[in-house]
């Protein structure tokens, strides 16, 4: 094959898999809008409010206790920079009358995110709340009055991807941290041109498989699909005659082999935490490694397309200073486990995946007066400076940049639903949606 | 003698009219008319929350209340899933896995289907079935040996219409 052929070809072959159309599960038809840049996407919310002093600014102590020499950097899966070499008390307990927590946790990573990824380095939040500032990353939309223990005002990013990209509902999950703070509710909005029909699967992890999950699912009986075919025959003709319209849903929709799947997934989880064979961080004292374990459960069983996972140890920091740096060192000890896990323990998305991390909000640039062990001041979220984020992308088609700085803000929270649309080769389609951020846009575009 | 005269009269008139203002009083028997109480499916707009649904449904089967304790726990475990539908069955493969369980035996449903298929839509959804209801169940039942009283009450707890009142 000559130079000119070999062109010819492969650019019809490209432009065939970009613009070849299939039949969505609402019966259109849909075209790609431009070329997808990897198979999976795993998103972090990271990790309940961080300030870019301590994480992407490597300050350590000194931006925060009015400590001197003490700057560093302690979260080495994600960042490239020295740790510090002093007052070191976020890592493990070495014990034998040592410091409390002044081993640091050996990184992970052979090379840090940083250096193989891309990092934008100072982007806006929407908001210094959580939940708001969850809702931004998962609607890309700028609902600064999404009230708690309501569901999200906005399609969030599995009802775009299950809409426009055709995913099926085991495609698309979110796992999260706990109960608390509406958390359960973000795997869909009520939206009426998307809503529940469309929403993503979600175990709240710590609850469906702690202790309470085990008591009350534990000991189900495991039917054949001899016997469940009856039972959703009967309960289906139950409900065609019930004759429930899509605004009345009140829940997610499987189809019965998806539900089954999913209740053999629940068992299996029991089973394999009997036998010891839950996937755990080398250092999993915090509840967010337990949640990481069980996203990582969840890509080994069903290889989603699309998962994100919310982080919520380091809002310890309301009262703790020296907790919250515990807490953020194990965040990026998580992470930075979770990669390596889905590169070496998972074949079908190992060199497919990217994976992108973004906190919700940072935190105050003053203190609170509340003291912790080592005399150090606590830090809540509600200033200027707890709207300063940033955001880390890696994996397939990922360039290795640099992006932005401090005081050269560049992106805001609301472009990671656009990139992940973009990720997926549906971006116009998503950016189309009125409930998009207007001024939002792939973070590939602001490289 | 004159303020005598003026009391009789008096009384005379007071006793006239106490006499006069008692009537015999009547014995009257009120009647109601036959009034069908069970629900309309049409009528059921309202869902059941998490704690209505699992306390009725723990009634429902053990025929005792559910505890306070073990109500909040199965809140939260329902809520901890994103399929609300996943986590009923679940629940309820749980309940079936108990000994204590109130519902009737295979042999029962087997020897009058019709009746068991009435008693199921009253106990679950609370109104008789309609004609066409009754006719599915009771061919299904009677078409399928392996059909159990469990599949059935699984079917119906899990219902639409068993999360809406």
């Amino acid at each position: 094959m000559n130079r000119r052929d070999f062109f010819k070809k492969t650019g019809m072959v490209t432009a065939g898999t970009v613009a070849a159309p299939y039949i969505l599960p609402t019966g259109r038809m849909f075209a790609r809008t431009n070329a997808p840049k990897a198979e999976y996407v795993v998103m972090v919310m990271f990790a309940g409010g961080v300030r870019q002093q301590e994480s992407v600014l490597q300050r350590y102590l000194d931006d925060s206790q009015e400590v001197t020499g003490a700057a560093g950097n302690i979260m080495p899966n994600l960042f490239t920079g020295i740790a510090p070499d002093r007052k070191i008390v976020y890592g493990t307990d070495p014990g034998g009358g040592a410091t409390r927590g002044s081993e640091p946790i050996p990184r992970i990573l052979s090379q840090s995110m940083e250096d193989t990824g891309a990092v934008f380095k100072e982007m806006s939040a929407i908001s210094a709340g959580h939940y708001v500032g969850l809702n931004t990353l998962i609607t890309g939309s700028l609902g600064t009055a999404q009230g708690l223990k309501t569901r999200p005002k906005y399609p969030t990013i599995f009802e775009y991807l299950r809409k426009h990209a055709g995913f099926a509902a085991l495609d698309t999950w979110f796992i999260a941290n706990g109960l608390g703070n509406s958390t359960p509710l973000l795997n869909s909005s009520k939206n009426e041109d998307y809503g529940l029909q469309y929403g993503g699967n979600m175990f709240a992890a710590p609850y469906t498989f702690g202790g309470v999950g085990r008591e009350i699912l534990g000991n189900g009986k495991p039917y054949s699909r001899a016997d469940l075919d009856p039972m959703y025959f009967m309960k289906n003709f139950l409900d065609q005659s019930f004759g429930l319209n899509p605004n009345q849903l009140e829940t997610i929709k499987n189809t019965d082999e998806e539900k089954t799947k999913i209740k053999e997934f629940i068992r299996a989880v029991f089973q394999r935490q009997d036998q010891g064979l839950i996937p755990r961080p080398p250092v999993s004292d915090n509840g967010d490694a337990v949640t990481i374990s069980y996203a990582a459960e969840v890509l080994r069983h069903f290889k989603p397309k699309f998962l994100t996972l919310n982080m919520s140890a380091v809002d310890g920091c309301h009262s703790n200073f020296t907790g919250y740096l515990r807490s953020l060192h194990r965040a990026d000890h998580s992470v930075g486990w979770l990669w390596n896990y889905i590169q070496n323990n998972i074949p079908e998305m190992s060199g497919k995946t990217i994976m992108i991390i973004a906190p919700e909000c940072g935190r105050n640039l003053n203190p609170n007066p509340i003291l912790d062990e080592n005399d150090w001041y606590a830090y809540d979220h509600s200033d200027a400076n707890a709207m300063r984020v940033w955001s880390v992308m890696v994996g397939k088609n990922v360039p290795k940049i640099s992006v932005g700085s401090e005081g050269n803000k560049v992106g805001k929270l609301t472009d990671i639903v656009p990139t992940i649309a973009d990720i997926f080769g549906v971006y116009d389609e998503v950016k189309a949606s009125p409930y998009l951020d207007p001024q939002s846009k792939s973070l590939f575009l602001r490289m | 003698m004159h303020n005598s005269g003026k009391n009789i009269t008096a009384a005379f008139v007071m006793t006239m009219l106490l006499i006069a203002g008692c009537t015999k009083e009547k014995n009257v028997t009120f009647g109601v008319n036959d009034k069908v109480v069970y629900e309309d499916k049409s009528l059921k707009t309202k869902r059941k929350s998490d704690a209505e649904y699992i306390s009725i449904l723990y009634t429902n089967l053990y025929q005792v209340p559910i505890s306070p304790n073990q109500l909040y726990k199965t809140q939260n475990v329902i809520y901890s899933i994103g399929d609300r539908n996943v986590a009923n069955e679940m629940v309820l493969s749980n309940y079936f896995n108990t000994s204590t369980l109130k519902i009737p035996k295979d042999s029962e449903m087997r020897a009058d289907v019709a009746a068991f298929v009435e008693k199921c839509y009253k106990r679950f959804f609370l109104r008789y079935p309609s004609e066409g209801e009754k006719t599915f169940f009771i061919n299904y039942i009677n078409s399928n040996p392996n059909v159990s009283v469990e599949m059935v009450y699984t079917a119906f707890s899990v219902s639409d219409e068993y999360q809406y009142y």
